[in-house]
């Protein structure tokens, strides 16, 4: 069985990118967030087996979601999404409970390395 | 991967986020000392680095950062920090670059976008800041596991080595130590854990990791963190390993699909021939007379009529999305005008067409700009003539039955019709014997190319340029604009534009041995020719229709058919537009359809009557008229 995906990213460029990846490597993409907000409701509803989040988001940051899917979850498997210059907020982002990170620009081959990393 | 499939979402992305940009820049304007439009505007910048980056913009990612830099320093600024007039230029000007380095990026020639000015700008910008802002490091550091040297059990040192290439080694520093943590306690760790959060170290890390477990299973287990070069621990024969990429995955089905426009607009053209053959399918059904295909030619109608009106749901957009950038340029050009202008816009989740509202941007932007600079008085203007200094302009956008009103309204002067009219009869535009400018007259005047740059009307200085220009295109759209205008109170333009342009419900008229469709969104109503009275008003033949005078139109005089003789009974299709009325004398009417409309190129010479053609049930071609050309 494939493994089912929540992607969180305020931008649908990048959702439909990540989306893209995943479910070209064969993922099943169950949902879409765009705010903090949407996706600690989401991933409650869909109990996916793998999150990507992006860490600047509207309406609660990435990292505030990582804290509450995490204190739901404590298992739940979480990527972040992070650009350049944002190694503070990633730090805090692996404290708060995110297992791996990916930096944007996404090469394919990297997003799908650090999410077998995480489902490992 | 291919990134061009990406670069249209890209694009529409990235024109939304710069819109909220100026939105909020608007906002944050308006209100200093708000902290929220500052949040906004660094999301929707990072939003955009991150895209650029991804598609591999370099510039654009390169000054969406530094605007990024400069946010994050507002944003951290001590609370109630009001920004400067002189800063928000600057982030006014940088959103300006930005969208236009997006474009030119997007066009594929990256090369012409120029951000280093603007980039050195903020630069010096951020620099000013520095001093009472500076970055933040990282947050609190993590519980590190620091046990005195003494205190430490069994174990050895391990040694790791990240990958050169890898990023953020910090964080991936932090991930090794997490998965250390997982096999025993972690201590000693160095270089210290916040510089390894603030990534000031080369890559290298070494910790103690007490516990039992076994060399291997530690190199296997950390060498599985990411980007990890090499594992060595102790003394041991150095094993090293290599991190696995990913292992190829067996393919699956995307859940959700985006549309390209042009698949939309391929989807339509496709609609149109069915639309044709439906059309040609139901004429054979009245020939034949035939049951069974009687009955097939009436699901098939409904089939399509379901099939159209889907397509055309998907193809409506919402007006704010072109709506969405005027606010700023109000905003500049009363800046640089030095009026203050309250600008409101209504009705922006109104939907039109996709086709229909990319051309709206150039008129409504002619239009605004009238409103500003020539509608709306001056500052000590309007205090002389009791208003209250800062002049209003609503932009509204209203669902009519079968069409979409777009009006412009200020508060300013108005137009003085006397002086209008005055101007008109000196050139010869009207007789000298009108004594006073209906609406319509006026904006017909007004829309002459060239007519207001006239010095003597300074009122009005320029608006025709814009006027003409708007209503060129509204016409071409299968719109039309209606002029209100009452001296002192202001003037209000009002656009009316059909919902959706490729399919029309047309009225057939026979002229000759061709047919013509007219759109009934114009027709008023139709009469029999000899019916009504006929009086000649200025030389033209005129009917009077309850009590108004209503100019005809031979149409077989107009269109040059000659040959055999007109039938006896003629009908008369009377068009409307706003408050003009114009009769046309046609042979006969052939019904209702509705018609695909296509472009044509009209030759050389062809007359200005004609807005467009379609293709009949029969297959054979017939011309759609103009309403604002016959009137």
């Amino acid at each position: 069985m494939s493994h089912s995906v929540l992607v969180c990213d305020d931008a649908i460029f990048m959702r439909t990118m990540i989306s893209d990846i995943l479910a070209q490597a064969g993922f099943e993409v169950v949902g879409e967030a765009e705010t903090g907000v949407q996706a600690v409701d989401k991933y409650k509803q869909l109990k996916p087996d793998l999150v990507t989040m992006d860490i600047v988001m509207p309406d609660m940051g990435g990292i505030d979601a990582v804290r509450e899917i995490t204190k739901f979850d404590p298992d739940a498997k979480i990527l972040m999404c992070s650009a350049m210059g944002q190694q503070a907020l990633v730090v805090e982002a692996i404290q708060a409970g995110a297992k791996d990170f990916v930096v944007k620009p996404f090469q394919p081959s990297r997003v799908l390395e650090a999410v077998q990393r995480v489902l490992g | 991967m291919d990134l061009s499939q990406y670069a249209e979402l890209f694009l529409a992305e990235s024109r939304e986020h710069l819109s909220a940009c100026n939105q909020l820049l608007l906002e944050w304007e308006r209100h200093p000392a708000a902290p929220e439009p500052v949040g906004g505007i660094f999301r929707a910048v990072h939003t955009v680095k991150g895209m650029a980056a991804t598609m591999g913009y370099a510039r654009v990612a390169d000054l969406a950062h530094r605007m990024e830099n400069l946010l994050d320093h507002l944003r951290r600024g001590a609370a109630g920090r009001r920004a400067g007039d002189d800063v928000l230029q600057l982030l006014f000007r940088a959103t300006d670059a930005l969208e236009k380095a997006i474009q030119v990026s997007a066009a594929g020639r990256e090369q012409d976008a120029d951000v280093a000015g603007i980039v050195a700008e903020l630069d010096r910008a951020v620099q000013r800041f520095a001093p009472d802002t500076a970055p933040r490091h990282a947050p609190p550091s993590p519980p590190a596991p620091e046990v005195p040297a003494l205190a430490l059990g069994p174990g050895r040192r391990v040694r790791v080595t990240l990958r050169p290439e890898a990023p953020l080694k910090g964080p991936r520093a932090l991930i090794v130590l997490k998965r250390a943590a997982g096999l025993g306690a972690v201590s000693q760790v160095q270089p210290q854990p916040a510089a390894l959060e603030a990534d000031e170290f080369e890559g290298q890390f070494s910790f103690w990791l007490a516990g039992p477990a076994p060399a291997d299973l530690v190199v296997a287990t950390l060498a599985a963190a990411g980007d990890v070069e090499e594992v060595r621990v102790d003394d041991d024969a150095a094993p090293v390993a290599r991190a696995e990429t990913g292992a190829p995955l067996e393919s699956g089905k995307a859940r959700h699909i985006r549309v390209d426009l042009r698949r939309l607009d391929a989807l339509m053209d496709q609609i149109g021939e069915l639309v044709t053959a439906r059309g040609r399918l139901n004429q054979l059904a009245a020939e034949r007379r035939d049951p069974t295909i009687d009955d097939l030619a009436i699901l098939i109608s409904r089939l399509s009529a379901d099939l159209q009106t889907e397509i055309i749901q998907a193809r409506m957009t919402p007006v704010w999305q072109v709506f969405d950038r005027f606010p700023r340029l109000v905003r500049d050009l009363a800046r640089d005008l030095g009026k203050p202008v309250a600008f409101r816009v209504e009705g922006k989740e109104i939907e039109l067409d996709r086709a229909i509202l990319d051309e709206l941007g150039d008129p409504l932007v002619h239009l605004l700009r009238n409103a500003v600079d020539h509608g709306l008085e001056t500052p000590a203007d309007r205090r002389r003539a009791g208003k209250k200094p800062e002049g209003e302009i609503v932009l509204a956008a209203v669902r009519e039955r079968a069409s979409v009103a777009i009006s412009i309204a200020d508060d300013g002067r108005g137009i003085d019709r006397a002086r209008i009219l005055a101007r008109a009869q000196a050139e010869g535009l009207l007789d000298a014997h009108v004594e006073t400018l209906s609406d319509d007259q006026l904006l017909r005047v007004l829309a002459r190319p060239g007519f207001s740059t006239a010095a003597a009307v300074t009122s009005v200085s320029g608006r025709g340029v814009g006027i003409d220009v708007a209503m060129t295109k509204i016409r071409a759209l299968g719109g039309t604009i209606d002029i209100r205008t009452e001296v002192g109170k202001g003037t209000t333009f009002v656009l009316r534009l059909p919902v959706t342009l490729a399919i029309v419900r047309a009225l057939i008229a026979a002229v000759g041995r061709e047919r013509y469709a007219l759109p009934l969104t114009y027709v008023a109503e139709t009469v029999e020719f000899g019916v009504v009275p006929i009086t000649t008003v200025e030389g033209r033949e005129a009917m009077v229709l309850r009590d108004r005078v209503v100019p005809l139109v031979h149409l077989r005089q107009l269109l040059g058919v000659n040959g055999d003789q007109p039938p006896a009974r003629r009908p008369v299709i009377v068009i409307e537009m706003g408050e003009r009325r114009t009769g046309l004398i046609v042979d006969g009417m052939l019904g209702q359809q509705e018609i695909v409309v296509k472009g044509f190129d009209a030759p050389r010479g062809t007359l200005p009557v004609f807005s467009g053609a379609t293709i009949m049930g029969d297959g054979v071609p017939a011309l759609i008229l103009d309403a604002g050309g016959l009137l």
